[in-house]
């Protein structure tokens, strides 16, 4: 902000500067405005320069009468999300789904099952433990990590999320540590553990909520299948996560049935998301193209090999051991498939826009609501007439 | 204290960014960087953390209906796009720490000393306006100049443009007037003038937008969506099939330690 003459900026305003990229004189004012609080460290970094458009803006797709788009910028944000969140929603998952079954085991289960029950719940403890740690690694901001406990929002799925995740962490670690006491101690032990495993359900499924309660085209649009997706998921990848420790051959028989089922599971539902997303082509094509496409491949064929592995006559320990590591894979790759393909469709403009000019829009929610915010009808369910 | 709002109409821009500049200033946002992006004379390309008022430039190929002035086959459109301070609010409903709150005036609010930038408004918003800052760590979005409304002062965008393009006001008072704006415009030719988001019935998915616009095409040509929603009003479906698929949890889990009781030995 040097005026005429070009002077030499003082020591102090070559400080500021270097720390604050607002190019406020201080000696002008004070930096007392509502946007003075955010923190510069790098300009770049915050406004990424962009590929220069070449196209002549009169000529490019701007114009074109059946998909405008602004410079074919994105309509909504990209999710900021790391890949701890994909990860989170893995393990989250894992620990709900085998909470759960420490807990249908301490109930139904006989004595001889207790080594199982109790690796369950350990399971799904360390579960619990990772997966509020790889969330706080996600915040922008990790030192506030409590500030999730705040307020409990019953529209926000994160603030739903973050209330489970935290009890249901809470009541398995009392649950662990006074499980095998004796007397009152005992008894609060087992209604902690009983509650966590309780909670390991919703603890499963909201995760998936956590991604359809957004403007993310992909993730909106497979509201019905992902939850179901999800913890089909979550319980394929407990039980072969605990067919990995060794166990014993009554424990197999409880352990076989369950992973079978989670697996079969699984498969139908990712069939049913891929089927969901296909209502509208521009939001299915970030599960066929680029990098969530590929893994989103990869998860399905993962799964399909774990489950035929596993019904493969034979039970060689090798034969197990792979058959459930597949399992496992697809189960990650299937949550950064959802989570990469999120990402893409945010990016294209038309994966907003023409599903809500189809009537994918308010319209699905709103029953009375014909018109478009131009006043112009939906196609859906009767074609326009010009 | 009444309902506050904008009105911006895109027919009386003159993409003179004042808007934008006025914005940096009076909040004191950072630089964005002097990036050149081809795309007409949009520098700025979108709404995000720095940048709170973005003005966008569109070249079309075919003239405003009722034009008789100017080059052949062209037009220009102008918009200067805000934060629209929804009804339903995406990310106030989004928002886990409570840090984003409706104020007074009607408008939604980030309250940076709360925000732990958790991300999730960002995917929340159905217009892609709040934005996290990398390096900053939290939420940014317009705040409708919450610091200048308390003085009964006009927020800093309305107070600069120079062609009551922006206008801040009453939003029954903001209502009238573009109404009878489109009625001129309409008498004057521009039949495609329309409101964009005015209220409830023009856009049940957000239930009215409190900074709304007049435009002459479709949303879409100014990055805007054309039927938005709310991700919240289609959260139902989903928690169902999350009830649903518990319910199909517990049954495997009870179904396999029954198998593996009676199929023991």
């Amino acid at each position: 902000m040097s005026s005429s003459g070009e002077e030499e900026p003082s020591f102090l305003d070559k400080l500021q500067q270097r720390s604050d990229g607002r190019n406020v004189n201080p000696a002008l004012g004070t930096l007392l405005g509502e946007g003075a609080q955010q923190r510069v460290k790098d300009l770049d970094g915050a406004n990424p320069a962009r590929t220069v458009s070449s196209s002549i803006p009169s000529r490019s797709e701007v114009a074109s009468a059946d998909a405008p788009s602004y410079h074919g910028l994105a309509a909504i944000k990209q999710p900021v999300w790391i890949a701890t969140v994909p990860a989170y929603l893995f393990v989250g998952g894992v620990a709900g789904a085998a909470s759960l079954l420490g807990l249908v085991i301490d109930v139904l289960g006989e004595e001889e099952l207790d080594p199982l029950a109790r690796r369950c719940r350990q399971l799904g403890t360390v579960g619990d433990m990772v997966s509020a740690g790889l969330l706080i690694a996600d915040l922008g901001r990790p030192e506030r990590f409590l500030n999730m406990l705040r307020v409990f929002r019953p529209t926000s799925p994160m603030s739903i999320g973050s209330w489970v995740l935290a009890l249901s962490g809470g009541l398995n670690t009392v649950g662990l540590v006074l499980g095998r006491s004796r007397g009152v101690l005992g008894v609060v032990g087992k209604i902690s553990g009983y509650s966590a495993a309780l909670l390991g359900m919703p603890l499963a499924g909201y995760t998936a909520v956590l991604l359809n309660n957004t403007a993310v085209p992909l993730w909106q649009a497979t509201r019905r299948t992902l939850p179901p997706f999800f913890m089909a998921s979550a319980t394929a990848s407990a039980g072969s996560l605990l067919s990995l420790f060794p166990h014993s051959p009554r424990e197999e028989g409880v352990l076989r049935p369950y992973r079978l089922a989670g697996k079969t599971a699984e498969l139908a539902m990712g069939y049913a998301v891929e089927h969901d997303a296909r209502r509208a082509p521009e939001v299915a094509r970030p599960l066929d193209e680029g990098v969530s496409g590929a893994l989103w491949k990869a998860s399905r064929a993962c799964s399909v090999a774990g489950l035929v592995v596993d019904v493969l006559p034979g039970r060689q320990r090798w034969k197990q051991v792979a058959a459930d590591l597949l399992t496992t894979v697809g189960a990650v790759t299937a949550r950064f498939a959802v989570f990469h393909g999120g990402k893409a469709s945010a990016r294209d403009p038309q994966a907003t826009f023409k599903p809500q000019r189809r009537g994918h829009g308010a319209a699905e929610v709103v029953p009375a609501h014909a018109v478009a915010s131009d006043g112009k009808p939906f196609s859906f369910p009767l074609p326009v007439v010009r | 204290m009444s309902r506050k709002g904008f009105f911006t109409d895109s027919t009386t821009c003159i993409g003179c960014k004042a808007c934008e500049v006025a914005c940096k200033q009076w909040n004191q946002l950072p630089d964005d960087g002097f990036h050149f992006t081809g795309m007409s004379y949009d520098q700025t390309g979108d709404l995000g953390c720095s940048t709170w008022r973005h003005v966008a430039f569109v070249e079309r190929p075919v003239p405003l209906p009722g034009h008789t002035t100017g080059v052949g086959d062209f037009s220009w459109l102008m918009v200067s796009d805000v934060c629209k301070h929804c009804q339903r609010a995406g990310c106030l409903e989004a928002c886990p720490t409570g840090a984003i709150v409706r104020t007074e005036f009607d408008t939604v609010y980030v309250q940076p000393d709360v925000c732990n930038g958790c991300g999730y408004c960002v995917t929340a918003c159905p217009f892609g306006v709040i934005d996290r800052r990398p390096d900053d760590g939290r939420a940014w979005k317009c705040t409708l100049c919450y610091d200048r409304l308390g003085d009964g002062m006009t927020p800093a965008c309305a107070k600069a443009c120079p062609t009551e393009s922006i206008v801040y006001g009453d939003l029954d008072v903001l209502h009238e007037r573009a109404e009878n704006r489109v009625r001129e415009l309409h008498e004057q030719g521009i039949i495609s003038a329309y409101l964009y988001g005015k209220d409830a019935a023009n856009q049940p998915g957000t239930g009215g937008l409190n900074a709304f616009f007049l435009l002459v095409d479709k949303p879409e040509v100014y990055n805007l969506p054309p039927d938005p929603v709310v991700p919240t009003m289609k959260a139902r479906e989903a928690w169902s099939a999350v009830a649903l698929g518990a319910l199909g949890m517990a049954a495997v889990a009870v179904g396999a330690v029954l198998l593996g009781r009676r199929g023991s030995p």
